[in-house]
């Protein structure tokens, strides 16, 4: 996934656990994990908004997009058909 | 009733599978039991073994042998010595029964995780395909079988027989109809599959 989440950056930033942001955005541990370790598929903007809110930050923090090889891939046969 | 689930109407057809499955294990020995006999009795009879009049079937009694129904060719005074039509006969009986034993068997396991509630299963669109791709292999086997009776019969049991007619009927049709089905139903599982793991994956 080119998407990455940076969730574990601004909680360092923020000197917040994970526990304690999983209480005040009202998200499960065990999902919130899922997030921070990438293995997630997609995020609500509820859920998006309420950690933008908690963590006093714009979404673009929390999100970052990192070329995959298979992007680099696609790209390119992209180009070419043009 | 609940369709899914404990106690569901899944719980008691997945029950019933589990029988289906034992007694067609059982009609899986009996089949072999008879394949293996018969090669047996075909070998001794050709070596001049056993009594010639064990070759009778019944007392006397004539069996009639219709190719692939509708009006095909009929054959009667079928004999136990005529291989080309007990052999294709036991073959096709063979990949029926195996086939309807692996078909059971793979909807017992889409039952079972009807019954634990969850449908939406990457293996139960594997265990569809399992499903379309036997009942593809079933139909196909009986074709040639069939194909292979007709030309045993043409060439080897009655000169008298001067065409034999193959055809495939509305039954066989419906058959080819259901495959299709499954063919889709397999793939509104996959997808249904996937959209659940994303659904699961959604934060």
């Amino acid at each position: 996934m080119a998407i990455r989440v940076t969730l574990d950056r601004i909680l360092l930033d923020r000197r917040m656990s994970l526990t304690d942001l999983s209480e005040r955005v009202g998200v499960t541990l065990a999902n919130l994990s899922i997030l921070k370790t990438g293995k997630a598929k997609a995020i609500r903007f509820s859920t998006l908004n309420a950690l933008c809110r908690v963590l006093e930050c714009q979404p673009g923090e929390l999100l970052s997009y990192e070329p995959s090889e298979s992007d680099v891939v696609e790209e390119a046969a992209d180009k070419a058909a043009e | 009733m609940k369709a899914l689930g404990k106690g569901s109407i899944a719980a008691i057809v997945e029950a019933g599978l589990g029988i289906a499955r034992v007694v067609l294990w059982a009609l899986i020995g009996l089949w072999a039991a008879a394949f293996v006999a018969y090669l047996a009795f075909v070998v001794l009879m050709g070596a001049g073994a056993l009594d010639p009049s064990l070759a009778e079937l019944g007392n006397g009694e004539s069996l009639r042998v219709r190719i692939l129904g509708g009006d095909g060719a009929a054959i009667e005074n079928v004999r136990w010595t005529d291989w080309h039509l007990i052999l294709p006969a036991l073959l096709i009986a063979g990949v029926g029964i195996g086939g309807a034993l692996i078909i059971v068997t793979q909807l017992r396991l889409m039952f079972l995780s009807f019954r634990s509630g969850e449908p939406f299963r990457r293996e139960n669109a594997n265990h569809l395909r399992v499903i379309w791709i036997t009942m593809v292999v079933i139909e196909l086997s009986r074709y040639v079988l069939m194909g292979l009776t007709a030309a045993l019969l043409y060439h080897v049991r009655d000169p008298s027989v001067t065409a034999i007619s193959l055809s495939i009927d509305g039954e066989r049709l419906s058959t080819w109809g259901s495959i299709l089905i499954l063919i889709v139903l397999a793939e509104v599982f996959r997808e249904g599959a996937r959209l659940k793991e994303e659904q699961e994956l959604t934060i």
